[in-house]
């Protein structure tokens, strides 16, 4: 299983694709925007914007890389014939999922842990080493319902249609989530349907926790409820893509 | 113990039977070839083996156990009809990776070397030409020393030359005892690589043996010459003879024992026999005529 897992994660750094979406984009839209507004402040708590875009940057390129190591290279995998040719090994059909699910987190972490660093290096962040301790590990396993959300497009669609889907939902949740810019200036219907995206739930969490400030119960039994119901949507939908008839 | 056992086995796709009652025993340590036109029920009945597909009714074993259970257990290799390889991994490490994934597998260098990729172990998935990607499919299914290889039309993209090593290898493995079972369209490929060809046409067995009874069931040889005007009573009782026809003053004998009717033909009857020619057992006929829906 370690040995699976080295393979999935490797190949997914090896795609030109993935590294670009996934790695450059929101390190280099970090360095652009920390440039233009890194040095103002938010009103109602203080926290410099150079730290809000580091977890809103760092949120994206967390989402970006759960969804972009799923959906697309799992529905080819089931189209291609590479997932007969796994089970025709002794390999058991629930570990191909659960790694799948495992190599997803580890991709995560580059494009997490580059947008802190450039914000470290660049804008001389600083946070409590609490702050840091809570930060990092909510904003990483964080990205479970989005990788479930992942696995469930490619197990339920071909990958012609997984990728303008994955694409739309990785986009749309970053955007309506309130990554790219505050929920605040959606219309107020908009903001709504927002509030109820687990990308804000996720983004949130972090938002909190560099402001200095508990995140609500609210937020995390959302995401959390989020994981769950995504998770058992990516079960139920990897049954069925490989059901034996 | 058999290696694969099929009892009633049937396969229904909606209002296709795919396979239509398939009852096969294959022993250990034989190589068996699976013969058959297009649509015919191969990979079906393959895939049923490799638990990829269930039947309708009917009931697998391999190696006595559930085609589940043999698979988990690393006893089954296979070669699909179709199937593509990670792009961004290189050979080494697909071969490797699928390696590992069996109990007792083959040291990586030697699968390798019998495969013949040692020179192509660090080139990636997507820069191989379709009969590499071939080999690589080929070592991805003897990775765990697979006590049963199963091949779907292994050769279907190579070239003359990748042919007769991919069957040298082939040969090789199965040498070492294991059991392989290849499905193909080609009559020399079955005849030159297995020592039982299994004949499928619309899901049924049509013929079930070596090539040449395969060969002698289907008519078997002729024996042609000219008769001229002479007349022709009695050569169809001529030993051997299963039919005899006559065009233009030329007899064309179709027998299953060329000897025994060209002796008798010169020593027990009185015709001026000349220009006699015997055609040898075409397999492709033999194979034809087993494998044409029957005129009712
Ligand atoms: N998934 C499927 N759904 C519907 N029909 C199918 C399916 N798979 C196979 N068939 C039908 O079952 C029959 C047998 O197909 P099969 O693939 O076993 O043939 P084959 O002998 O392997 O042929 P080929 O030499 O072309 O590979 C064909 O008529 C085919 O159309
Ligand atoms: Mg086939």
């Amino acid at each position: 299983m370690p040995h699976y897992l080295k393979i999935e994660a490797l190949r997914m750094l090896r795609n030109k694709r993935f590294i670009i979406f996934v790695v450059a984009f929101p390190l280099a839209f970090y360095l652009l925007y920390a440039n233009l507004y890194g040095d103002q402040t938010d009103q109602s708590t203080g926290t410099r914007a150079a730290v809000i875009l580091m977890v809103s940057m760092g949120a994206y390129g967390a989402l970006a890389a759960s969804i972009m190591s799923t959906a697309v290279p799992w529905a080819q995998e089931r189209h291609s014939g590479w997932l007969r040719q796994l089970q025709i090994t002794p390999l058991p059909n629930w570990m191909i999922i659960a790694v799948k699910l495992l190599s997803a987190l580890v991709l995560v972490l580059p494009a997490l842990l580059l947008v802190v660093l450039a914000a470290v290096l660049t804008q001389h962040v600083s946070l409590s080493a609490g702050q840091w301790a809570a930060l990092i590990p909510a904003m990483w396993v964080g990205t479970i319902p989005f990788a479930a959300l992942g696995l469930a497009i490619g197990s339920l669609t071909r990958p012609d249609t997984a990728q303008p889907i994955a694409m739309i939902g990785m986009f749309g949740l970053a955007l309506l989530g309130g990554l790219w810019f505050p929920v605040d200036m959606l219309p107020s219907a908009m903001q709504t349907i927002a509030r109820a995206l687990p990308s804000y739930d996720y983004a949130s969490i972090g938002w909190e926790i560099v402001a200095g400030r508990t995140p609500p119960g609210s937020s995390v039994a959302a995401l959390a409820g989020w994981a769950v119901a995504l998770g058992g949507l990516a079960v139920f939908a990897y049954r069925r893509a490989t059901v034996r008839a | 113990m058999n290696a694969i056992s099929l009892a009633g086995v049937r396969k229904s796709y909606g209002e296709v039977l795919a396979v239509d009652g398939l009852d096969l025993t294959m022993e250990p340590g034989r190589t068996v070839a699976l013969l058959g036109p297009n649509g015919a029920g191969k990979s079906t009945t393959i895939n049923m083996l490799l638990g990829l597909t269930r039947p309708t009714a009917g009931e697998v074993r391999v190696f006595g156990r559930t085609p589940d259970d043999a698979v988990a257990a690393g006893d089954v290799g296979a070669m699909l009809q179709e199937g593509t390889l990670i792009p961004e991994l290189t050979v080494r490490e697909l071969v490797d990776f699928v390696r590992r994934l069996y109990p007792d597998p083959l040291p990586l260098t030697e699968l390798l070397r019998v495969t013949g990729l040692t020179d192509l172990a660090s080139r990636r998935a997507d820069r191989l030409s379709g009969g590499q990607a071939q080999r690589v499919r080929f070592a991805l299914a003897i990775a765990g020393s697979p006590r049963l290889l199963v091949l779907d039309e292994p050769t279907a993209a190579m070239d003359v030359e990748s042919r007769r090593t991919f069957w040298q290898d082939m040969r090789a493995y199965a040498a070492e005892g294991r059991t392989v079972l290849f499905a193909t369209h080609y009559l020399e490929e079955a005849d030159e690589n297995s020592d039982r060809v299994i004949v499928i046409a619309r899901g049924q067995v049509v013929a079930d043996g070596t090539a040449a009874q395969i060969k002698a069931d289907a008519g078997g040889t002729s024996v042609e010459f000219f008769l001229g005007a002479q007349p022709a009573a009695r050569l169809d009782a001529l030993p051997g003879v299963t039919g005899v026809t006559i065009l233009s003053g030329r007899a064309t004998l179709r027998t299953t024992d060329t000897d025994a009717t060209v002796a008798a033909l010169y020593r027990a009857t009185t015709l001026e026999i000349s220009d006699l020619r015997i055609h040898g057992a075409d397999l492709e006929d033999a194979f034809l005529a087993l494998t044409r829906p029957s005129e009712a």
